[in-house]
C-alpha cells in the first residue's frame, strides 16, 4: 500500500516537470519551429597556423562582451509560409552591437519601443522638447526581420545580431 | 486616502532602485550572476491565416568579472628626517561586477629613488573615520583577517604609514608601494576562475589583471619660509612723519627657499596699537583683497585682536616672492 502512494507521488512529479519544461520555452507545435543560439567568437589557430575565429556555445559571459544571437527558421510543413518575419527584442542589460543586424532575403527594421518599427535611418525619438532625431543603435529595442520571399517546406532560414553585455 | 499614500511610497521605491541600477551600469557593468534572456517570435501566415511560434528561451549568465583599481590620493609628502608616522594617502576601487575581498601589501624598498622608507608597525590602515589622515580612529589592516569586501563600484581609503631615516639630506626622494589583489585570483586578462564568481557563476580576471599598485612619495625638505617687512608713512601734510592721522602702509615680501613644499601657507599679521586699519587696504602682489572672510584669501578681523590674515596655500621655491600690503592710520 505504501509502496503504491510513493510511485503515485513520483508519477505526479513527473508530470509537473514535463508541464514546467514547456513552459520555459519548448517551441509550440506550428509549421515554422524556430531556434534561437547565443555563440561567442573565440580564437583559434588553423591547421595552416593562421589565426580564426570561430563561434562557439556561450557558456560564459562578462560586461563588455560581445554575444551572436542566431535564430534559425524551418517550415517543418508541406505548405510555403508567407509574410514570415522574426522579430527579436535585444536582451535586457545587452546593447545591440550597430550594424551586426543580418539576414539573407530579410528587410531589417527597428524599434525602440517594440511598437513602431522602421529602417534605421528613418527610425526617430523625441528629443526632451518635442523635437525628433534619428535613433542611435544603441537605443534600439526590438529588431525586425520580414522576409521577402516566402518560406518554402522544408527549407531554414536564418537571421543574426550582436550585443555587448552592459 | 489610504491607498494614495501607499501607492506614493511604492514608486518612491522603484525609483530608487533604477537609480541604484542605473549607476552600476556606468563602470562596473551588469552584476554578475545576472541571466540574460532572449526568445524569438516568428509571425507568418499559411494560406491566408495568420501563426505565431515562439523560439526557445536561450539564458546566458553573466560571469563575475575582477578588476581593483588603486590610485594615489595624497601629492609628495614633505618630511624630514627622523619623523615618524607619516602617511600616504591611497583609495582602492572594486572595479568589477560581484564584491570581491582583496588583499593589499604595501613595500618601501624600492628602486628608482634615494631611501627606503621604514614601515611603521603596522603599516597599512584604514582611514575608519575619513579624515584622509591617520588618527586614533583608524582600524588597522590584518591580512587575511579584515580584507576590505567591496561592492562594485565601491571604494576604501587606505593609508600607508612610514617612519623616515635619520641622516638623510634635503631633496632625498623615498618611494613606498600599496598593492591590492583580488581574492579570488589575478591573473593575465581573461584567465578563468572556474566556478568562483558570485552564486557558483564563473570569475573571469579583467582589463586590469585583478591587481593594481600604485608609489607614493616621500621627499626630505628643508623648505623655509621668510617674511621682510618695510613700512613707508605719509602724514597729513604731504610729509613723512608718524603723526596721528599718519597713513602707515606696510609691505610684507613671503619667500620659501630650499627643496620641499611648506603646505597650506598663512601670513597672520596683529595691527599695531595705536593705530587703525584701513578698511579694503590689503592687496597680494598688486590685487585688491576684500576684507571679509569670503572667495578671495584676504580677511581682516577686528575682534577679539585686529588682524590682517593672507593665505598664501603651498608655497615652493618655484612659487616666488609673494607680496602683501595693507595700511593703517596713527590713532
Amino acid at each position: 500500500m505504501k509502496k503504491g502512494i510513493s510511485s503515485i507521488v513520483a508519477g505526479t512529479l513527473v508530470l509537473v516537470f514535463a508541464v514546467v519544461g514547456q513552459a520555459a520555452g519548448q517551441p509550440a507545435a506550428g509549421c515554422i519551429v524556430l531556434k534561437t543560439v547565443a555563440e561567442v567568437e573565440q580564437p583559434y589557430t588553423t591547421d595552416d597556423g593562421e589565426t580564426a575565429k570561430r563561434l562557439v556555445p556561450a557558456a560564459k559571459v562578462v560586461p563588455g562582451g560581445e554575444v551572436v544571437w542566431t535564430v534559425t527558421a524551418s517550415n517543418v510543413c508541406d505548405k510555403p509560409a508567407e509574410k514570415v518575419a522574426i522579430d527579436n527584442p535585444v536582451p535586457d542589460h545587452m546593447r545591440y552591437v550597430p550594424d551586426s543586424a543580418m539576414g539573407p532575403g530579410t528587410d531589417i527594421a527597428f524599434s525602440v519601443d517594440g511598437r513602431k518599427f522602421a529602417p534605421p535611418g528613418a527610425l526617430t525619438v523625441s528629443n526632451a522638447d518635442g523635437s525628433e532625431r534619428t535613433a542611435r543603435a544603441e537605443e534600439y529595442s526590438h529588431i525586425r526581420w520580414t522576409f521577402k520571399n516566402a518560406l518554402q517546406p522544408g527549407s531554414v532560414a536564418f537571421a543574426r545580431f550582436r550585443a555587448v553585455v552592459k | 486616502m489610504q491607498n494614495r499614500w501607499s501607492a506614493a511610497s511604492a514608486w518612491g521605491v522603484v525609483l530608487l532602485l533604477m537609480l541604484g541600477a542605473s549607476d552600476r551600469s556606468l563602470a562596473a557593468g551588469v552584476p554578475a550572476g545576472t541571466d540574460i534572456q532572449n526568445t524569438a517570435v516568428v509571425n507568418y501566415s499559411l494560406r491566408g491565416t495568420a501563426q505565431s511560434t515562439s523560439s526557445n528561451t536561450v539564458s546566458v549568465t553573466v560571469a563575475e568579472i575582477l578588476d581593483v583599481v588603486v590610485t594615489l590620493q595624497s601629492p609628495t609628502v614633505s618630511v624630514s628626517p627622523g619623523d615618524t608616522q607619516q602617511e600616504l594617502v591611497y583609495r582602492l576601487t572594486n572595479t568589477g561586477n560581484g564584491p570581491e575581498a582583496f588583499l593589499l601589501t604595501m613595500t618601501s624598498t624600492l628602486s628608482g629613488d634615494d631611501f627606503d622608507p621604514l614601515p611603521s608597525v603596522p603599516a597599512i590602515y584604514f582611514d575608519t573615520d575619513n579624515s584622509g589622515d591617520l588618527s586614533a580612529a583608524d582600524t588597522p589592516y590584518v591580512a587575511g583577517s579584515n580584507d576590505p569586501l567591496l561592492q562594485p563600484d565601491a571604494f576604501v581609503t587606505v593609508l600607508i604609514v612610514n617612519d623616515i631615516p635619520a641622516g638623510l639630506t634635503s631633496g632625498n626622494r623615498g618611494l613606498s608601494q600599496l598593492a591590492a589583489a583580488a581574492r579570488t585570483g589575478t591573473g593575465a586578462p581573461g584567465t578563468l576562475y572556474a566556478g568562483q564568481g558570485v552564486g557558483g557563476t564563473d570569475a573571469v580576471v579583467g582589463t586590469t589583471g585583478a591587481d593594481g599598485s600604485v608609489n607614493g612619495e616621500y621627499l626630505v625638505s628643508d623648505i623655509s619660509v621668510t617674511a621682510v617687512k618695510s613700512q613707508t608713512v605719509s602724514d597729513p601734510f604731504g610729509g613723512t612723519r608718524p603723526v596721528p592721522g599718519a597713513r602707515i602702509t606696510y609691505q610684507i615680501v613671503v619667500a620659501a627657499a630650499g627643496t620641499g613644499t611648506a603646505a597650506a601657507a598663512a601670513f597672520v599679521d596683529t595691527i599695531p596699537a595705536s593705530t587703525t586699519f584701513v578698511p579694503a587696504s590689503i592687496q597680494l602682489n598688486g590685487t585688491a583683497l576684500t576684507d571679509a572672510a569670503d572667495v578671495d584669501v584676504g580677511t581682516y578681523v577686528a575682534t577679539p585682536t585686529p588682524q590682517v590674515s593672507v593665505q598664501l596655500g603651498d608655497l615652493t621655491q618655484a612659487s616666488g616672492p609673494q607680496t602683501i600690503r595693507f595700511a593703517v592710520t596713527i590713532n
